[in-house]
């Protein structure tokens, strides 16, 4: 017959220290599987694709310093599904003729930038920030210029990637 | 048969005097409308989980058709518009009475010792709750929904050092996608109303074991002073929580349910349209709740200034609040011996209305 905890404390200590451990031993058992489920998405790679934009010649053809907003449509997986992403792409001629490719997204916290021609900015809708036609931050919050699609021309073909220039905290997009 | 009934659980488990026990907590006599706030506030959680819980009988939570499945049930379900808009109603009438009960708790210095634990657990149901209903913002699924997740992924990116593992998290990736809305959905139904079915236990737990402590205007004949911690246990008067507590409880309850299906029934919810990515001119906005927190966003321009709005001023201010207890230590409880927290208290209110009303204001002009 062992001896009960009131009449041995040694064997209370030695009671107390297991029931300790086996609640640690099956709580970090738990935990470890459940981190891993909720941290999974920090080890995903993300998708990255090439997407058509529009012809060169088509786009060289844009008023200069006037905005032209055309659609891009990114096919990519995310998670378990694939889906088609339409985006924005801010195409401006500035008056040497070079060709900007910006996203309609304001930098400050992602909302989506509409044109307003009275005042020649761009505005953000939810707080505020200004952008010029070059991408230039004129007032507001945003703390950069407007992100840039990384873009490439081949054979006559803007390509566009869902991936900003210059971006090394992948903020938006 | 009634009284054989009572006999036979009597004997096993000696029910009357549980119930006995339950029922019979000493509430202080005077306060008695004011106290009724708790009571609500544990109403219109219990109609939140009945009304979601059905709800989810037709909602996915899958972008593109999660909007179409709110829309189905405002308008194909029978008497699915009531049900949504009791759940709208009830979650809006929830945080403002939270707000409420808050206030009262502060003026009448109810947070004070022996209750420092009781304000810490009421303000982790208040942040929970205010989570719930942004994730509930969410899950409608329309354009605002959408608009909604982005600004907020991207304020909780800018917190310092994890930031952008939080938002990768947060959104399943680093766009939003299927798995945003499955965690948001997860987190909405499942991780914070259980929280808050804990926390409310602990609350009404903690208020019982630390008795009778009213409001000032409870202790009016008492001749100890202030700093003595025996006055607050004896307030001049009190009354059994059943019935006489409970009758102001529900008589309240009726009134504040009353108005929400009123609503629920006259305007329902808002479904808004459905999700358009290519969208020129649309304005996202948010829940008046958290306008003052919107309008916060727009003072601090610049890299260096922006985690100022998005993460110092909301924490730092979470964090007082939560020390609240802590910081405020003096024995003073009436409002009218502690000016300064009293004149604090009124101002942060005042900013507070002050940031929603311009918060809330029309934004940049979609064209001119």
């Amino acid at each position: 017959m062992t001896k009960s905890s009131e009449e041995s404390p040694s064997r209370r200590t030695f009671m107390m220290v297991v029931i300790g451990l086996i609640s640690a031993v099956i709580g970090v058992a738990l935990a470890i599987p459940i981190l891993g489920e909720v941290l999974s998405p920090l080890f995903k790679k993300r998708d990255i694709v090439w997407s058509e934009l529009g012809k060169v010649s088509d786009l060289e053809n844009i008023e200069p310093l006037v905005p032209k907003f055309v659609p891009v449509y990114f096919r990519v997986k995310e998670g378990w599904t694939v889906n088609t992403l339409p985006r924005q792409v801010i195409v401006v001629k500035d008056i040497t003729g070079k060709l900007y490719f910006f996203s309609n997204q304001c930098t400050h916290l992602g909302c989506p930038l509409h044109w307003i021609p009275a005042r020649q900015k761009f505005m953000c809708p939810c707080h505020g920030g200004m952008f010029n036609i070059l991408g230039k931050v004129v007032g507001g919050p945003p703390p950069r210029p407007l992100f840039v699609w990384v873009h490439k021309i081949e054979n006559g073909t803007v390509l566009i990637q869902n991936k900003f220039l210059d971006n090394p905290k992948e903020r938006g997009v | 048969m009634f009284k054989k009934i009572q006999n036979w659980f009597d004997e096993r488990i000696e029910l009357t005097e549980l119930i006995k026990e339950f029922n019979g907590e000493r509430i202080p006599a005077r306060g008695g409308w004011a106290y009724t706030f708790g009571s609500l506030l544990a109403f219109l959680f219990t109609v939140q989980v009945a009304t979601g819980i059905f709800l989810l009988f037709y909602y996915v939570p899958y972008f593109p058709m999660a909007r179409n499945a709110t829309y189905y049930i405002k308008h194909h379900v029978l008497l699915g518009n009531i049900l949504l808009g009791i759940h709208l109603w009830g979650a809006f009438t929830m945080i403002f009475f939270l707000l409420v009960h808050m206030s009262r708790v502060y003026f009448s210095g109810s947070y004070k010792k022996p209750r420092e634990l009781q304000w810490v657990v009421g303000m982790v149901l208040f942040s929970v709750v205010v989570i719930l209903g942004l994730t509930g913002y969410m899950l409608i699924g329309n354009e605002n929904s959408w608009w909604t997740i982005n600004v907020l992924t991207n304020v909780a990116a800018h917190t310092p050092v994890i930031g952008g593992f939080l938002r990768i998290i947060v959104r399943g990736g680093t766009e939003t996608s299927v798995l945003t809305m499955q965690h948001i959905f997860a987190v909405h139904v499942w991780l914070l109303p259980i929280v808050v079915i804990m926390f409310i236990p602990v609350h009404i737990f903690l208020i019982r074991k630390t008795g009778e402590q009213g409001m000032p205007l409870e202790y009016k004949n008492s001749q100890l002073s202030d700093d003595d911690l025996n006055k607050w246990k004896h307030p001049d008067a009190t009354v059994p929580f059943f019935p006489d507590q409970l009758f102001k409880d529900m008589i309240v309850a009726l009134a504040v349910f009353a108005v929400v299906y009123l609503l629920a029934v006259v305007y329902g919810a808002e479904i808004g349209p459905m999700y358009r990515p290519l969208a020129l001119n649309f304005a996202p906005e948010a829940d008046w709740y958290f306008l003052a927190n919107e309008e916060l966003l727009k003072y601090f321009p610049g890299h260096g200034l922006i985690i100022f709005s998005t993460f110092l001023v909301p924490t730092i201010g979470f964090a007082i609040l939560f020390a609240l207890p802590f910081i405020d230590r003096g024995h003073e409880r009436s409002p009218f011996k502690r000016p300064a927290a009293t004149v604090l208290g009124i101002l942060f209110l005042l900013l507070l209305v002050y940031l929603t009303l311009i918060g809330g204001e029309p934004k940049a002009p979609a064209t001119v």
